[in-house]
């Protein structure tokens, strides 16, 4: 099935690329969500089997593969129509791209093994440098090019992580460097090649997860990408970096290095969380505010993981809940630009009058994105608290939450201005353009999950979650 | 022998600090990629013909040839010659590296392992302190592509070291190197204005 899964996808892709005409590109891209679908479908039928040998359908992966198979469906939706002015060879490159974006996003989350995880990532930084690239702007190019130079700085720094494990390995020992192989000899493998193994991969798909120090190259591929691609570097394909660095931890976390991991992961967190709430209080452009949102919640989810116990769940719970409020701010975002043609927050102003659908769904986005109740992120980050009360953490507890309030303050303030203040500068006063309210349903119902999880988790959920760290000392 | 050529290996790395005109750097990657072919020769003897052959070819290929071929390609259409007249002064630069070799020769007699030539592991670590110290300390967009392309000889390197009965690994390296040659070099080097620090258009 998986075979069949990648083989569909290649031709689906090609075939995107390769026909000149926009209704079979729909047509195709739509029936490749359909098929990442019926693929995840599967996954969940088939729990903890491996197949071609790489790929296993674990509770991590398959969690992460359903929040792209449901982001899917409005990435394309949302997709479509921020490409309809294009030329029809952009419109498939566009789609082509994408399509094998989620294809390569897909195997990442699934390889049980180190090399081909490292592959799939590497793969998805080609397929975003050409969805970044797409408005062939000199600005676009730019951020293409740095994301394309330091994600490939970072895959590089990675890779000798992995090449650090080799060398626990010795010779003739393992010829593929699969998890399962690792966790058999990972208890007599020196401490220290341990620690050095674990700071490269932690530097190196920081890149991905958009962690501090490497969260940069998200953040100015976040300003320039298409909507649709910004809110799927900033979820689905945060989630691939946060993977890598998870299964590795995971590997780790039953040797003396432990303490080492958590104390390095929190360390990590905090500065994001510092960086992002400095950048958010003077953030003038509306997809870098939110890009540096982002790196808020990836700090939260490694303070999370450092934090141990309860932390764990709250750090899957909190990847899952932000992939999907946050992705409806990023495509309510295009929708915001096609009526006032800005993203620059002085220019911006009376959206509520201007399309109160969509002002509604900020307002609702920006209560789920700060995790204020209802929204299903305040659960997450209550249990990363009592994670942090629990450890004794009293420092971290602090510096965390007074960051959070400057985040807070700094998001509110701005989403709060473009909702129901004038704009401050001439640029606003455009005559603003026309978007169907229809075209928020999505972001709606990606908005209501978020809420609804924070009264009901269901069971299936509960129990997915806790498989992903299941091994893990509590 | 291998010794021999790691250490020719070494001086090229520092000579990377002394050198003030771009073709110089680009003479320097052409040399490292035959260094990296002979010692993949010698080192790989457990690796079977096949596998040693595209490990070859692919050093003399890409490495010496293609590689800094692109990159002459870039300076001539740039027209830039000189390093540092936007980049640290050379000796400085040099006292930077010695330190790093210092620091590399320490750490790896601290990661001591049977499995892993200490010289190895040695050079290795060098290699990506002078690719990140030339990322870090030029400005120039086509210095920070050569410090790139040292970092990711410093990970061939790495992988050369535990290769022998992981060609695997060597392998995937590799497929970095086309990534990197083709995508980076191919694609940016030639769209971008390399011999400037024209990247601000994106900013807080």
């Amino acid at each position: 099935m998986l075979l069949l899964f990648f083989v569909i996808s290649v031709l689906l892709s090609a075939s995107a690329f390769l026909f000149r005409n926009r209704a079979v590109t729909r047509i195709l891209t739509l029936a490749f969500s359909v098929v990442l679908i019926l693929f995840t479908v599967y996954g969940w039928s088939n729990l903890n089997e491996t197949e071609l040998a790489y790929f296993t359908f674990d509770s991590t992966g398959v969690l992460l593969l359903t929040v792209l198979a449901i982001l899917s469906l409005p990435a394309i939706y949302h997709g479509f129509i921020y490409t309809a002015d294009d030329s029809t060879k952009r419109y498939n490159i566009y789609h082509a791209g994408l399509i094998a974006l989620m294809t390569f996003m897909a195997g990442a989350y699934l390889a049980n093994t180190m090399t081909v995880l490292w592959i799939f990532v590497e793969a998805t930084t080609l397929a975003v440098a050409v969805l970044i690239y797409h408005d062939r702007t000199e600005m676009a190019l730019e951020a293409a090019w740095k994301y394309v130079f330091i994600c490939s700085t970072g895959i590089a720094l990675a890779y000798l992580g992995i090449l650090f494990l080799g060398f626990i390995y010795g010779r003739g020992d393992a010829p593929n460097l699969s998890f399962e192989s690792f966790s058999m000899v990972i208890s007599n493998a020196s401490p220290l090649y341990l620690k050095i193994s674990f700071i490269f991969v932690l530097v190196g798909f920081s890149t991905k997860m958009g962690l501090f120090p490497m969260h940069t190259v998200t953040i100015d591929a976040h300003s320039v990408a298409p909507p649709p691609v910004s809110a799927l570097i900033s979820t689905t394909l945060m989630n691939v970096g946060f993977l890598a660095i998870f299964r590795v931890y995971k590997l780790f976390a039953s040797t003396s290095v432990l303490p080492f991991m958590n104390h390095v992961l929190i360390l990590a967190g905090l500065l994001s969380l510092l960086t992002a709430a400095g950048y958010m209080l003077k953030a003038k452009h509306l997809k870098r505010m939110l890009a540096y949102s982002s790196l808020e919640n990836m700090g939260l989810v490694a303070i999370a993981i450092g934090a141990g116990a309860t932390g764990y769940y709250a750090a899957l719970l909190l990847i899952i809940l932000h992939s999907f409020a946050k992705s409806s701010l990023f495509y309510q975002m295009g929708q915001l630009s096609r009526i006032l043609h800005t993203f620059k927050l002085d220019a911006c102003g009376r959206y509520m009058k201007l399309y109160p659908a969509g002002a509604m769904v900020l307002l609702t986005g920006m209560i789920c994105i700060l995790a204020i109740p209802p929204s299903g992120l305040f659960i997450s980050e209550l249990m990363i608290f009592r994670g942090l009360v629990g450890n004794g953490q009293w420092f971290v507890l602090i510096v965390s939450i007074i960051l959070l309030c400057f985040v807070i303050y700094a998001m509110s303030i701005r989403i709060m201005h473009i909702t129901f203040s004038d704009p401050r500068d001439e640029e606003g006063s455009k005559l603003p353009g026309a978007v169907s309210p229809v075209e928020t349903v999505s972001q709606f119902f990606l908005l209501a999950i978020v809420i609804m999880l924070c009264f009901y988790q269901p069971p299936f959920l509960a129990d997915m979650i806790n498989q992903s760290f299941a091994i893990l000392p509590r | 022998m291998i010794n021999y050529l790691i250490v020719l290996f070494a001086i090229t790395l520092m000579y990377f600090s002394s050198a003030d005109r771009l073709i110089t750097y680009v003479k320097l990657i052409a040399i490292q990629g035959l260094l990296l072919c002979g010692i993949a020769i010698f080192e790989l003897k457990e690796v079977n013909t096949p596998n040693l052959l595209f490990i070859v070819a692919e050093t003399l290929l890409f490495k010496t040839l293609i590689l800094p071929w692109l990159l002459a390609r870039i300076l001539h259409r740039s027209g830039v010659t000189k390093v540092h007249r936007l980049a640290m002064p050379g000796f400085y630069l040099l006292i930077f590296s010695i330190f790093g070799l210092l620091i590399s020769v320490i750490l790896a007699k601290i990661l001591i392992n049977p499995y892993i030539n200490t010289i190895y592991l040695a050079i290795a670590l060098f290699t990506l302190v002078t690719g990140l110290l030339l990322i870090v300390t030029h400005k120039l967009i086509i210095s920070h592509l050569i410090g790139f392309l040292i970092i990711e000889n410093a990970v061939f390197m790495f992988s050369l070291a535990v290769g022998s009965e992981m060609p695997m690994l060597i392998n995937i390296g590799i497929l970095l190197d086309i990534f990197v040659g083709v995508l980076i070099l191919g694609f940016f080097g030639l769209r971008l204005k390399p011999h400037t620090n024209e990247l601000t258009l994106l900013k807080d």
